[in-house]
């Protein structure tokens, strides 16, 4: 009887987890379209699909959606899962490709996962646009704000000027399958091999880079793991915060150096009391424009060219699928409160 | 039932033993008393969502929705840190978060009471709710900045050692609010009606009514319980990593449910102790700070962890079966 009971119980629960796994993203909508358009000279929709939704990068990213939308006079819109889910996220990608947009810009959780819905995009004549998924298939562009190869090497060059160039380092990604930060450590790693022969890394690359208590967790793990250790590199806007906090936490703020991507505002603190030293980004917002301005621009019969001139952001260069500009920026000290994000 | 218990939780302290035997052999600087410290700081959090799922697994029901919870109560002492900072101290913030999240959990037991609807399907409902509706309200900022107090505080230490290495470690502030907690809980469960009663629910709730106890007030006890600990839950975590994010909490129900399940606790009802559930909440932490200590690449950390609870919980779900049949079989002879 009790048994009995208890095997009820366990199969329910399994029930409904599964049915809370696949109910989540339903249940935290955010962004929904804009209203209905005037009727007027229909313009384009463009929709951008982000990796999650409501965390501060995206949020950023959307200000230059909007700003796009209205300056350039389109139906542009931010959408994305409520975690960074590729499962999840192929599905709004194929309910917008449903819905008959004219044009999707996708951020990318799993390249992979979002091929055979850019395939259906295609016969259905919408454009599709990526953004930090370099070696995307399926794409008809992918929209980058900086030379990655260079943005990888950069990283390691910050590295180098605050650990100096002999010593232990360990890098945080956001995850093993998000593409951009796993080519940058592949390219840093690359690169370190032949400029700074006497940097070791001391493990496989570890996945915390989106979670800030797992991050700082992972770092005090690894002070102990490894008590060499001078660095840490991380990708993901909450790895490197995590990781300044362990190190303010156990006073080493001056042997191990942490650099990585992370948002101004919120590492600033960190960078001034020198528990990070410094941070590399471009501008979110700048993202969110060019994939929009770019959907407008093919939508509107124009081919891309090698070398044209962005408006506001520069000159384009043009290598396959891969439309790149050259906007790495270094955070430090001084600058992370004025950037405005 | 007792003595089965008591077993239970040497089986899970063993595990524990070897698994540390094991990370030892491999690194040893696991063994030492600035990673046993950095450990207990780092089961603080889980380990106090840890003792709110304990009461309500023991009374019978489940909750999903302590996630949700505490993302409500730690997106709100958030907000008043911003605006008030300096003039909030931290048992003002306590206070808000816990009352934030004894109400959240009270309208969580009405409903289960009231519609008679299974707590699993009530609390995924109203997790769903709560979590959307600050969603909507937050448009999911981050929060942080907050006053430097609130910094500080989170960094008090009852006292401090140094490293060989001159690594400074001690007993935290939040470890010990969490182990103020288990002796809370310990007393509660062990030595008050209370307590007991709410085993007595989650062993039959029909019998334990006809024995006249009042199931409304145990339910609304146990759920604002588990929402006064969510709460609790949302300031450590706030104090530990300086930032709110509406989105840090929600999803990591399972671990807190697999820790309190690995410490003997049944989702049947009616079992489960606080000894128990500290050693879950140990063990699944110590995994995690073992791996990296001994030098396993980061993507088998789930693997490892998902292997070693599925043996565990297993294994006892395979004693519990032969003792009830041995029962069984005393009982027709």
């Amino acid at each position: 009887m009790k048994r009995k009971q208890v095997l009820v119980r366990i199969f329910s629960l399994l029930v409904m987890l599964s049915m809370l796994a696949a109910c989540t993203p339903a249940a935290a909508p955010t962004a929904a379209p804009a209203a209905e358009q005037p009727a007027a000279a229909e313009p384009f929709e463009i929709a951008v699909v982000v990796k999650i939704t409501g965390i501060p990068w995206f949020n950023v990213v959307e200000t230059g959606v909007d700003r796009a939308a209205k300056e350039l006079g389109v139906n542009a819109y931010q959408t994305g899962p409520a975690q960074a889910d590729p499962a999840q996220q192929v599905k709004i990608v194929e309910d917008l490709i449903a819905k008959g947009v004219d044009a999707i810009a996708v951020v990318p959780n799993d390249a992979k996962a979002l091929e055979p819905a850019f395939q259906k995009a295609k016969e259905k004549g919408i454009i599709v646009i990526t953004h930090e998924s370099p070696d995307q298939v399926g794409t008809d562009y992918d929209f980058e704000l900086i030379d990655n190869v260079k943005f990888g090497q950069h990283a390691w060059d910050q590295l180098v000027k605050h650990m100096g160039d002999t010593g232990e380092y360990a890098i945080f990604v956001g995850g093993l399958t998000v593409p951009l930060h796993n080519f940058w450590a592949d390219t840093g790693i690359e690169y370190a091999k032949t400029k700074y022969p006497n940097l070791k890394l001391v493990t496989e690359r570890i996945p915390c880079g989106e979670d800030q208590e797992l991050a700082r967790q992972k770092t005090l793990e690894l002070i102990k793991a490894y008590p060499d250790l001078k660095g840490i590199v991380g990708f993901g806007s909450l790895g490197p915060i995590g990781a300044a906090q362990a190190l303010k936490e156990k006073g080493l703020t001056d042997k191990i150096a942490v650099v990585g991507t992370v948002i101004p505002s919120q590492a600033a603190p960190y960078l001034k009391e020198g528990s990070m030293k410094e941070g590399l980004l471009w501008n979110p917002a700048d993202a969110g424009y060019g994939m929009v301005w770019l959907a407008k621009y093919l939508l509107e019969g124009n081919k891309i060219t090698d070398g044209m001139e962005i408006p506001g952001m520069g000159k384009a260069t043009l290598d396959g699928t891969l439309v790149k500009l050259d906007l790495i920026m270094d955070i430090n000290a001084e600058n992370a409160e004025s950037l405005g994000f | 039932m007792k003595t089965l218990l008591r077993r239970h939780e040497a089986y899970v302290l063993l595990i524990i033993i070897v698994v540390s035997i094991i990370i030892t052999a491999v690194n040893p600087s696991f063994f030492s008393l600035e990673n046993l410290f950095d450990l207990l700081k780092s089961m603080s959090l889980m380990g106090v969502f840890a003792i709110g799922m304990l009461f309500v697994l023991i009374s019978g029901g489940i909750d999903l929705s302590f996630t949700a919870i505490a993302t409500v109560s730690g997106y709100a002492v958030a907000l008043a840190l911003l605006r008030y900072g300096d003039s909030l101290n931290i048992f003002v913030i306590f206070l808000l978060a816990g009352a934030i999240g004894i109400l959240l959990g009270a309208f969580n037991a009405a409903i289960i009471y009231f519609f008679r609807i299974p707590s699993i399907i009530t609390t995924i409902a109203t997790s769903n709710v709560f979590y959307g509706i600050l969603t909507v309200l937050s448009e999911g900022k981050w929060l942080y900045g907050f006053p430097t107090w609130f910094g500080d505080f989170a960094n008090i230490r009852l006292f401090t050692l140094y490293s060989p290495a001159g690594n400074p470690y001690g007993l935290s502030i939040v470890t010990v609010i969490w182990l103020a907690l288990v002796l809370l809980a310990w007393f509660i469960l062990r030595y008050t009606v209370l307590g007991r009663s709410i085993y007595a629910m989650g062993g039959s709730p029909s019998s334990a009514e006809r024995a006249g106890f009042n199931l409304l007030r145990l339910n609304l006890f146990v759920y604002a319980f588990i929402g006064l600990m969510a709460g609790f839950g949302s300031v450590i975590q706030a104090l530990l990593v300086q930032t709110v994010a509406p989105n840090s909490l929600v999803g990591k129900e399972m671990d807190v449910i697999a820790a309190v399940v690995l410490g003997g606790a049944s989702l049947a009802g009616g079992t489960g102790s606080i000894m128990g559930t500290v050693l879950g909440v140990a063990l699944i932490t110590l995994l995690g700070n073992g791996l990296t200590l001994m030098h396993v690449p980061s993507q088998w950390y789930d693997v490892v962890i998902g292997l070693v609870i599925l043996v565990s919980v297993g294994v006892s779900a395979y004693r519990m079966r032969k003792n009830i049949q041995r029962r069984v079989i005393t009982e027709t002879a």
